[in-house]
C-alpha cells in the first residue's frame, strides 16, 4: 500500500492583506484628523448643554490672567496685545467669511471684563455666532 | 562558453509597502486629536443704527456679582431657583427678555453657569427662555437707562 504524500503546511503568518488594512486605517485617520489650532491651556467652564462646534471655526482664547490668543481656524493661534486687536482680527475674518463661527475659549476663573471686551469686539466686527467652549458637566463636578 | 541568464523580476517590489503604511498610521495617530470641541452657542445680535430699546421693567435682570452671588430682579437667588422664578413670567410672555449682567470682576464661569441653566429650561421645567441677552459694558453705557 502506498502512503499518501505528506501534505506540506505553511507555518508563516499570511501578511498579504496587511497593507490593505494599513491603508484603510490611514484613510480613516486622514478623514477624521483635525489639527488643533489653539493649544492654550485653560480650565474651561463646565456645562450640561454642549453643541458640536463647526470645524474651521475662528478661535479667541483668554487665559486665567487675561492673555488673549486668536486664530482664524486654519493656522496656529497667535497672541495679541488687547481687545482692539481682536476687533481688527475678527473684522478681517468676517470680511472673508461673514458666516464664520467664533469659538470663545476662556478660563472659567478669568474676570468677566476680559470676556466682555472680547464679546464686544466680536459684536462690533458683526460676528454672527459665538460658541462658548466648555467641558462636560459630570455628577462629580456638580457635587464638588 | 556558457552565458549566465540574469534573473530580473518583472514585479513591483511591495514588501516595504506595509512598513510605509504603518509609519503613516503612527504619524496620524500621534498628530490626531479627538478634541472635545463642544460648547454653548450664543447668537450675537447684529448691530443696527437704532437698536431696539428694552425697558428695564419689561425684562428679567440677572446680575452676577463677584464671588458668584446672583441677584435676580434685585432679589438674591440661588442658581437652581432661577427657572422656578422665570416660569410664570415667561408663560405669560414667552418673548420676555432675560438679561444676564455679570459684574466686571465676576468670574466668567459664573456667567456660563447661568447661561447654561437658562438654556436647560425646556429640559428641566418644560418652558423655553427664547430671549437671552448678555449686553456688553459698552452697550450698557450707551443704551442703558
Amino acid at each position: 500500500m502506498r502512503l499518501k504524500a505528506r501534505s506540506v503546511q505553511n507555518t508563516g503568518i499570511p501578511t498579504a492583506s496587511m497593507a490593505d488594512i494599513a491603508f484603510l486605517l490611514i484613510i480613516f485617520f486622514m478623514v477624521t484628523i483635525s489639527f488643533e489650532v489653539d493649544k492654550t491651556q485653560v480650565a474651561l467652564p463646565r456645562t450640561e448643554i454642549r453643541l458640536e462646534i463647526p470645524k474651521q471655526s475662528a478661535y479667541v482664547s483668554i487665559t486665567g490672567n487675561g492673555l488673549i490668543r486668536v486664530s482664524a481656524g486654519d493656522e496656529i493661534s497667535v497672541s495679541v496685545p488687547g481687545p482692539e486687536e481682536v476687533l481688527s482680527f475678527a473684522a478681517g475674518v468676517v470680511q472673508n467669511d461673514p458666516s464664520k463661527a467664533f469659538v470663545l475659549k476662556a478660563d472659567r476663573e478669568v474676570p468677566y471684563r476680559y470676556v466682555d471686551s472680547v464679546i464686544d469686539a466680536l459684536k462690533q466686527a458683526k460676528a454672527q455666532v459665538v460658541y462658548l467652549l466648555s467641558d462636560q458637566e459630570t455628577i462629580d463636578n456638580q457635587e464638588g | 562558453m556558457r552565458l549566465k541568464r540574469s534573473n530580473v523580476s518583472d514585479e513591483i517590489p511591495t514588501a516595504s509597502m506595509a512598513d510605509i503604511a504603518f509609519l503613516l498610521i503612527i504619524y496620524f495617530m500621534v498628530t490626531t486629536t479627538f478634541a472635545a470641541t463642544r460648547g454653548l452657542d450664543f447668537s450675537l445680535p447684529q448691530e443696527e443704527d437704532t437698536p431696539p430699546m428694552i425697558e428695564k421693567e419689561e425684562a428679567v435682570l440677572i446680575e452676577i456679582q463677584a464671588g458668584g452671588a446672583l441677584i435676580v430682579d434685585q432679589k438674591p437667588m440661588r442658581l437652581e431657583e432661577i427657572l422656578d422664578y422665570l416660569k410664570p413670567k415667561l408663560e405669560r410672555n414667552p418673548r420676555k427678555p432675560v438679561i444676564i449682567r455679570p459684574q466686571q470682576n465676576a468670574a466668567y464661569g459664573d456667567m456660563v453657569d447661568v447661561f447654561d441653566e437658562l438654556r436647560q429650561a425646556s429640559d428641566k421645567k418644560g418652558f423655553e427662555v427664547k430671549n437671552i441677552s448678555i449686553p456688553t459694558q459698552r452697550e450698557i453705557d450707551m443704551f442703558w437707562f
